[in-house]
């Protein structure tokens, strides 16, 4: 009954500015920290946060791509149409990953091999269809390579510091160098799975009670959890509303 | 030269080939498997406020707007969305808004800490629906609030406190989704016509001696009320009256004659606030 | 028949590691993001669950015979990451697209879900693993489906956990996602006791 042309009003968003480059970077290092204040990524964090080689790598590795990503998608935003926007997001992301897997098996061996298979799994980490959802797919090309490096440097920083903590404390060692007196005994578990999951949890109780409030919930991403996001699009084809 | 070529070709057209037959079968399976949606409840979708809270009663925005479109629930069932939203959805669908009359939620038991007895010390799980499988919960009276918030938590719009004991509602910012009515474990929660103030609060369908025994603001089923109101609003059933808000103006006389201050007048001051000794 | 007795052996010992031993979520730190964000409901837990191991089989089977007809004859296992995460999002919109059509209920349970899917560690992980194992078909479906059956079992069962949380006095900091990963840890532990079950 009721057509296309009957509908009395349009549902417009509202053309949002790029935010400042001094805001981007704050935005990502500290106050958007994407594994401390938005929960995602919690993939790596938890799983190469055994030694601070690792986290650094891994970290850097995901910075790399995130930034060559934003840029890439920033610069295909009027180009991919909206109803395949996810999988085309998706598959510019493998690709970079690809790359980075490959100059990492080259370059840095030892690194790959301890990381393994968590190198491509740099294309499923939430961070960046987040952040190409939410900020490359909305602003400009370099706003966006921006925003990029400063969530991995974020992400890296977080990453690099839990797998400190983890390492010296569990391992008694840090890059490989022993740091703790030899009457320390280092508690092993602090490495193993339930480790992760421990170190994890103490941070978070520390963001908690620093920002003396809900961390994550509220601003993860639906891809994530579609009960507290604000962008979840009805289906992996939707537009969004 | 023919090598480097076949080098950089081979890649990319099996990996072209390969998006390219996924995205065929997937247009393919659009088309075929397509379900035929009204267009109407994009739009309708598109005015939500998007909260996916779950107050209309549907699973989230994307459900509501399909019920909508199917006359399912009426344009106004959007409670935070409230008169904008309704009107927007009332606009797109063609249809009047019609007069919806505004509901709040009321809770039926008065029985604070103060005027209660309790029948055993409970420790644990601090949640009406545990406490109430042990025995109808620590309260002498079977049937009354038991103050451990089940409804608080399922309230999204924080409109119920718990002030001693006894939830209570704050009636400015109940939005009538009636999620706190599906959570009390005893059933106290109803809603009832807004600007009917006087409410019979207790549920208790024990004979009078029993009632008073558990608490003291409980209904004894006297009957006073029923003589005293000039609108034949209020009927005693098992020992409980309950008022008919329908029929009720306001008019405060039963408030009077209750001897056990049973019945409550919302947004005014309770009698006697304590028979504890 | 001793050959068929060693068969049947492999396949329960790849199916109960892939549990137990190296559960997805609790050891192997696969899909952790639907493990904090939907747990907080058994009723969702299970519909994530359920969800990711059908995914998990159709994506591990059509992404072995990807491999071994298309990229490993052209030597072309640079692609590998690319093809399988094509198959996977590709895999999950058609099957919300058929859900739709023939199963709305199960569409309208699940339907949410399904998108995320898309970015889950694990579901990308498993054919990974997969191929790093150089598993025959067979052995395929065999350690999917033990891992599919894992992660949902995790899920629901760090689910229950957090329910009984929720109802529980909390301080204010460990509330949410921080209180949860102390519960983790406790179960992640209990199944650290599975490692050693199978002598290698």
């Amino acid at each position: 009954m009721s057509t296309q042309a009957e509908v009395p009003f349009t549902f417009v968003l509202p053309k949002e500015k790029a935010p400042k480059p001094k805001a981007i970077v704050i935005a990502g290092l500290v106050k958007e920290n994407p594994t401390l204040k938005m929960v995602l990524g919690c993939c790596p964090t938890l799983a190469v946060t055994t030694a601070a080689p690792n986290g650094l790598g891994l970290g850097l590795a995901t910075a790399l791509v995130l930034t060559m990503s934003n840029f890439v998608i920033s610069l295909l935003r009027n180009v991919i149409p909206d109803k395949v926007r996810i999988p085309s997001y998706i598959v510019i992301i493998a690709g970079f990953v690809t790359i980075i897997m490959y100059v990492l098996k080259a370059y840095f061996p030892a690194l790959d091999k301890s990381l393994g298979i968590y190198i491509p799994l740099i294309v499923a980490n939430c961070i960046l269809l987040a952040r190409a959802e939410m900020f490359a797919s909305k602003f400009g090309p370099f706003s966006s390579a921006l925003d990029g490096l400063a969530m991995g440097i974020g992400f890296t920083i977080a990453l690099f510091s839990i797998a400190t903590v983890r390492e010296i404390l569990g391992n008694g060692t840090w890059f490989g160098i022993p740091m703790t007196p030899h009457f320390f005994s280092p508690a092993v578990l602090l490495i193993l799975p339930p480790g992760g999951f421990l170190a994890f949890g103490i941070v978070m109780v520390i963001m908690n009670y620093l920002t003396r409030g809900k961390v994550g919930g509220d601003v993860a991403c639906a891809t994530c959890n579609p009960e507290n996001s604000h962008c979840a699009p009805d289906s992996i084809l939707g537009g969004k509303a | 030269m023919n090598n480097i070529f076949l080098h950089f070709a081979i890649p990319a057209l099996i990996l072209g080939g390969l998006g390219l037959v996924l995205g065929l079968i997937l247009a393919y399976s659009a088309k075929a498997f397509a379900v035929k949606v009204d267009e109407r409840i994009k739009f309708v979708r598109s005015v939500l406020p998007g909260a996916n809270c779950g107050a209309c009663g549907q699973a989230g925005c994307e459900a509501f707007a399909e019920a909508a479109v199917e006359g399912k629930v009426k344009p106004s069932g959007c409670p935070v969305g409230g008169e904008s939203v309704a009107k927007n959805v009332a606009a797109i669908l063609g249809v009047e808004l019609g007069d919806s009359v505004s509901t709040v939620a009321r809770v039926a038991c008065g029985g604070t800490i103060a005027v209660s007895r309790l029948k055993y010390s409970y420790d644990g799980i601090k949640s009406c629906a545990a406490a109430g499988a042990l025995h109808n919960g620590p309260k002498a009276c079977a049937f009354g609030c038991l103050g451990f918030g089940d409804c608080v938590s399922a309230c999204p719009f924080d409109a119920i406190v718990i002030e001693n004991g006894v939830a209570r509602i704050v009636e400015e910012k109940c939005r009538s989704c009636e999620a706190c009515v599906a959570a009390c474990p005893k059933k106290l929660i109803s809603m009832v016509p807004r600007g009917k103030n006087f409410v019979v609060a207790c549920k208790s369908t024990q004979k009078g001696p029993a009632t008073k025994k558990a608490c003291d603001v409980g209904c004894i089923g006297c009957s006073k009320c029923v003589k005293v109101c000039p609108h034949d609003a209020i009927t005693v059933v098992n020992n409980l009256a309950r008022i008919d808000p329908a029929l009720c103006q306001n008019c405060g006389e039963c408030v009077k004659v209750c001897p056990t201050d049973a019945i409550h007048e919302i947004g005014g001051v309770l009698r006697v606030e304590s028979k504890a000794v | 028949m001793n050959e068929l007795g060693t068969i049947v052996g492999q396949i329960i010992i790849t199916m109960l590691s892939a549990i137990l031993v190296e559960n997805l979520v609790l050891s192997r730190f696969l899909g952790m993001c639907p493990f904090l964000g939907v747990t907080q409901k058994t009723s969702t837990a299970a519909g994530m669950g359920v969800a990711v191991a059908a995914v998990l089989m159709i994506v591990a089977a059509l992404a072995w015979i990807v491999n071994v007809t298309l990229l490993v004859p052209n030597n072309l296992e640079f692609l590998q990451t690319m093809s399988y995460i094509l198959i996977i999002a590709a895999v999950v919109q058609f099957l919300e697209t058929v859900l739709r059509k023939f199963i709305p209920p199960l569409y309208k349970a699940l339907g949410i879900y399904l998108p995320l899917i898309t970015t889950n560690c694990a579901v990308l992980g498993i054919p990974l693993i997969n191929t790093q194992r150089g598993y025959d078909f067979g052995m395929t479906l065999v350690y999917t489906l033990g891992a599919g059956l894992g992660f949902a079992m995790a899920l629901v069962l760090f689910s229950g956990v957090r329910e009984r949380m929720a109802k529980s006095d909390i301080p204010a900091s460990l509330q949410g996602v921080s209180g949860a990963l102390f519960a983790a840890t406790l179960v992640s532990m209990s199944f650290f006791g599975f490692q050693g079950l199978f002598a290698k």
